[in-house]
């Protein structure tokens, strides 16, 4: 018994180790090297780099003054005030995160509303709708760009409704509106998906006492259930506005360079090799990123409310026979669904007509008997689809794996309290906040080019250091979706296990993992997700064709000219992708169900 | 047992890591290869870098490997292709990594350039003098004063429009006319070879000066500037706008027998702007002569008419074998610009950032 405690009390410093060590080698380690650029010159630090991008007018506006000229910022501002306040530009820093915060509450406004529908109402295929909410997530790019040019375009499916019902056309593509349109189209299902979970944690037994003492159901809610899920949206939000501060093709694919951002700076400068300037650029965003998330969770740590201990109130049934018509609830939840038809399937719609339409209009399935084809050749260089689809499931599984226990034991050192818990984990936050970009080139560098030590060069790529890299990206997710329901729960609980003569360890993985198991499976969901979806550093590190996944084979498609110049083969890979993920998420959530109760 | 589980999945990923990785003794790569010829059977492995869709079923790089396996049967052609092109290679040279290949295919103007800007020694082996086709060459093409990139096709880049919606614009002025006002699609010239391209032929049309002045009233007329040629092209493809930036071989995808109406292809200022592909052997190659045998190989005019029909661009060289209907659906610009490495040399990267910079700072 004493052996097993000691035993015991080792776990958690050695998983902790075991955590750092993976993405100390397989992030931490290579994105220096790539930050060292903008740091370092002749090994020396230096903050030349720095100070000539935040000079730069182009890159910080009128906030350039704050370096180049701080003297001159009163007489500046003087001059501002008496001009009547015109419209101050901030530069390309400025710009992206005018659009990020747009694409924030665009994906917020878009998502909540599903949260609480799922959360809130029973109906046939609740589960299943739940499940595929996180689909849009790991849909790459080109295939987003595909689908709302066949969605929004001039001649597109959208225009082809409206004009049924005698409107339109419209012209929203290479437009601003449209770039956050696609963003909502990708973050308002983590919105979704995090609130739902957080709200379906509510105590029924804690709202049955405020309205038992008198609190009328607005208030029961304002104390109760606003406090739960608060958490979880706003993480929702900071998650949202970094990735879009970060967001990068689909700016330039639908919105055109002139809405460009700064990431697509990062990109440009990486093609010349200028990585200097990459690297500083990637360095402020990084920073700025940081700051967001560690400001986020400083309030989070004051906010924390007790949460999902007890059973959640039951749902109501969304379709109530002809009363529905006659409930306003009910009514918007119907307006919510035309909305969520036309901006999240109408896409995914038009892709898959796309996969079966030749350029002139007409029916085919070539592009299927393409994927076929593809299959079976034996000409080298070819990227089959049914290894890359194992493939993508392999390391998505793998991922999985070990960035739920990562995530997880990130989450415990989170919540420990502690001003310096939260720069802690604002630290180990940092694969959300280091553009992609950024990662791959500092895999490249440290990882394929390899690292000299003791006079020998070490290279690692390959199948498990791919899903190194895919851990390093997914469990900070793992830890954002875990640590708010952890931190909220009732410490009783586990002082009761305890007082049984559970040790420390069985009292959590039996008491409160199980407690929080429907955060812990969202985060697994999206650990799945984040591998699945991963193109940069899954490309670097795949050796030949044999480890290729179905995004990179995807991106093969996408240059293959045998069938013309057109996308058709990657749109029927991308359906294909489509109905492998969305698989994988109902697959996950059922299996995961099963262990939640 | 659960408790064992969880220690083992966490330790598992620090030893798999290592099971992942691979060591090799660092040397100081002081070997100079020098203009080897082959005695007797060449025989061997050759391992040629390019991008990825010179790859795969039906491509001019698959042709090429089997045609070299068959007439030199104890050789084998092998190919990489790594994501960031000949960037892999300037960066494995500046961190001292080895250079895994011997010959690189598809390297344009500006990529020789900044090969040379980055590197002091250079990357790549001269070839010219070597080469027992050199004579065939369209001198036209050859981008390298110093005969190391030898150009294998070309494409030239020129408008493609829907002759039901538009005249083809004469002249760049023209393009700024209220009758081609949201006409244009074009590509980002930080990241894409056309893009670049349209970008470098304006600033010969317009000077050094003048073009910036040019894209800013470009832009005023609806120019929509997308990310790469594919996207671009689909945007195209779904009626967004009747004119794109693109190659003058548009219609060999299409073939004779196709309604060719948006596949019309026009040539600005009588214009197009050579993009010469080529191919260089890497100076740390171990294999020089085989890797200068297929080099000869590619520009053999039986294998460069392969070549250029696989790949939809023109052959570099003045007496490949092509195919009559290609000839006939490829159009060649009667007058043909292209900056030399000289002139880009040390103003392309400037030149550019200018232009992207007005663009967005519009």
């Amino acid at each position: 018994m004493a052996h097993t405690g000691r035993l015991e009390r080792a776990v958690l410093p050695a998983a902790v180790t075991a955590t750092l060590a993976v993405i100390g080698v397989v992030f931490y380690y290579p994105v220096a090297t790539v930050f060292a650029e903008a740091l370092l010159v002749g090994g020396r630090l230096t903050v030349d780099p720095l100070v000539s991008v935040l000079a730069d007018p182009f890159y910080t506006g009128v906030a350039h003054h704050l370096v180049a000229d701080p003297a001159g910022i009163p007489a500046g501002v003087r001059e501002w005030v008496s001009a009547g306040f015109p419209s101050v530009d901030f530069g390309l820093f400025g710009f992206t995160a005018y659009q990020a915060a747009l694409s924030t509450v665009a994906s917020v406004a878009l998502g909540l509303p599903g949260a609480y529908v799922l959360a809130r109402f029973d109906f046939r295929g609740r589960e299943t709708l739940r499940s595929l909410t996180i689909v849009p997530f790991v849909l790459p790019s080109i295939l987003v760009v595909v689908g709302f040019m066949a969605m929004f375009g001039r001649t597109g499916l959208f225009n082809d409704l409206l004009g049924t019902v005698g409107l339109g056309p419209v012209e929203v593509l290479w437009t601003l509106e449209v770039v956050v349109l696609a963003h909502a189209f990708y973050n308002a299902p983590l919105v979704t998906r995090l609130v739902a979970t957080a709200w379906e944690s509510v105590d029924r037994q804690q709202i049955e006492s405020a309205r038992a003492i008198g609190a009328s159901p607005t208030r029961a809610f304002l104390d109760v259930v606003i406090p739960v899920i608060r958490p979880a949206l706003l993480t929702a939000a900071v998650l949202t506005f970094v990735f879009t501060f970060m967001s990068f093709p689909i700016v330039l694919a639908l919105g055109t360079l002139e809405l460009a951002t700064v990431e697509v700076w990062i990109y440009a400068r990486v093609q010349a090799l200028d990585l200097t300037e990459a690297a500083t650029l990637a360095t402020l965003e990084t920073v700025l990123s940081l700051g967001l998330i560690y400001l986020y969770l400083r309030y989070e740590s004051r906010q924390r409310a007790t949460t999902g201990a007890g059973r959640a109130p039951p749902r109501e049934s969304l379709v109530v026979g002809w009363d529905t018509l006659r409930s306003p609830v009910r009514l918007a939840a119907a307006g919510y669904g035309v909305v969520v038809a036309v901006v999240f399937l109408g896409p995914l719609v038009s892709l898959l007509i796309e996969s079966v339409t030749a350029p002139d209009g007409s029916f085919t399935t070539a592009y299927y008997e393409f994927l076929l084809a593809q299959q079976a050749s034996t000409a080298v260089g070819t990227a089959r689809p049914l290894p890359s689809i194992l493939n993508s499931l392999l390391y998505g599984a793998g991922t999985l794996l070990l960035a739920v226990p990562m995530g997880v034991v990130v989450a415990l050192l989170a919540i420990r309290g502690g001003r310096g818990s939260r720069l802690a984990e604002t630290v180990l936050s940092a694969p959300l906040a280091v553009s992609g970009i950024v990662v791959g080139l500092g895999l490249l560098q440290a990882m394929v080019f390899g690292t000299v030590l003791f006079g020998y060069r070490l290279t690692a790529t390959g199948r498990v250091v791919i899903v190194l890299a895919h851990a390093a990206a997914a469990y900070p997710f793992v830890t954002r979706t875990v640590a708010p329901a952890l931190g909220g729960l009732d410490s009783r609980y586990r002082d009761a296990a305890r007082s049984l003569g559970a040790s420390r360890l069985r009292a959590f993985v039996d008491i409160e993992l199980r407690l929080v198991a429907g955060a812990v499976l969202a985060g697994a969901a999206f650990a799945f997700a984040i591998s699945v979806g991963e193109f940069d550093s899954t490309v670097l590190l795949a050796e030949g064709t044999d480890s290729y996944t179905m995004p990179v084979a995807l991106e093969r498609y996408v240059n293959n000219r045998s069938l013309g110049p057109n996308l058709g083969p990657a749109t029927a890979m991308g359906t294909v992708l489509l109905a492998i993920t969305a698989l994988s998420f109902v697959a996950i959530d059922r299996l995961g169900g099963r262990w939640e109760q | 047992m659960k408790r064992r589980n969880f220690l083992r999945t966490v330790g598992a990923g620090s030893v798999a890591a290592l099971a992942g990785c691979s060591a090799s003794s660092v040397d100081d790569g002081t070997t100079t290869p020098g203009r080897a010829t082959i005695d007797g059977t060449p025989g061997g492995t050759l391992r040629v870098a390019t991008y990825d869709s010179f790859t795969g079923e039906d491509t001019a790089g698959n042709y090429l490997k089997s045609a070299f396996e068959e007439e030199y049967p104890d050789v084998t052609v092998e190919f990489t292709t790594p994501s960031n092109g000949v960037n892999q290679y300037i960066q494995r040279k500046q961190s001292g990594a080895s250079i895994d290949a011997d010959l690189f295919v598809g390297i344009n103007t500006d990529d020789l350039v900044r090969a040379d800007g980055q590197l002091d020694e250079s990357l790549f082996l001269e070839s010219r003098d070597v080469l027992d086709r050199a004579s065939a060459l369209d001198p036209d093409l050859e981008i390298d004063p110093e005969g190391r990139a030898i150009p294998y096709d070309t494409g030239y880049i020129s408008l493609v429009y829907d002759e039901s919606a538009i005249d083809a614009p004469e002249t760049f002025d023209d393009l700024l006319d209220p009758a081609y006002e949201d006409a244009l699609i074009t590509q980002n010239a930080q990241q894409s070879d056309p893009g670049q391209a349209f970008l470098l032929w304006t600033i010969d049309a317009k000077g050094e000066d003048g073009y910036l002045d040019y894209w800013e009233s470009l832009v005023d007329n609806g120019v929509t500037i997308l990310d790469d040629w594919q996207p671009a092209y689909d945007a195209y493809s779904n009626e967004e706008a009747p004119m794109v930036v693109s190659y003058s071989t548009d219609q060999v995808f299409y073939g004779a027998d196709a309604d060719l109406t948006r596949h019309q292809v026009g040539f600005i200022e009588d214009q197009g702007y050579a993009n010469p592909e080529t191919m260089a052997r890497f100076a740390d190659t171990d294999t020089p002569a085989l890797a200068r045998l297929f080099m000869d190989f590619v520009l053999q005019p039986d294998h460069q008419g392969q070549v250029a029909e696989r790949n939809v661009q023109f052959p570099a060289v003045t007496d490949a074998q092509l195919d009559e209907t290609f000839a006939e659906l490829a159009h060649e610009p009667p007058e043909t610009v292209t900056f030399t490495y000289d002139e880009l040399q040390g103003n392309v990267d400037g030149w550019t950032d200018d232009w992207a910079r007005q663009i967005v700072g519009n």
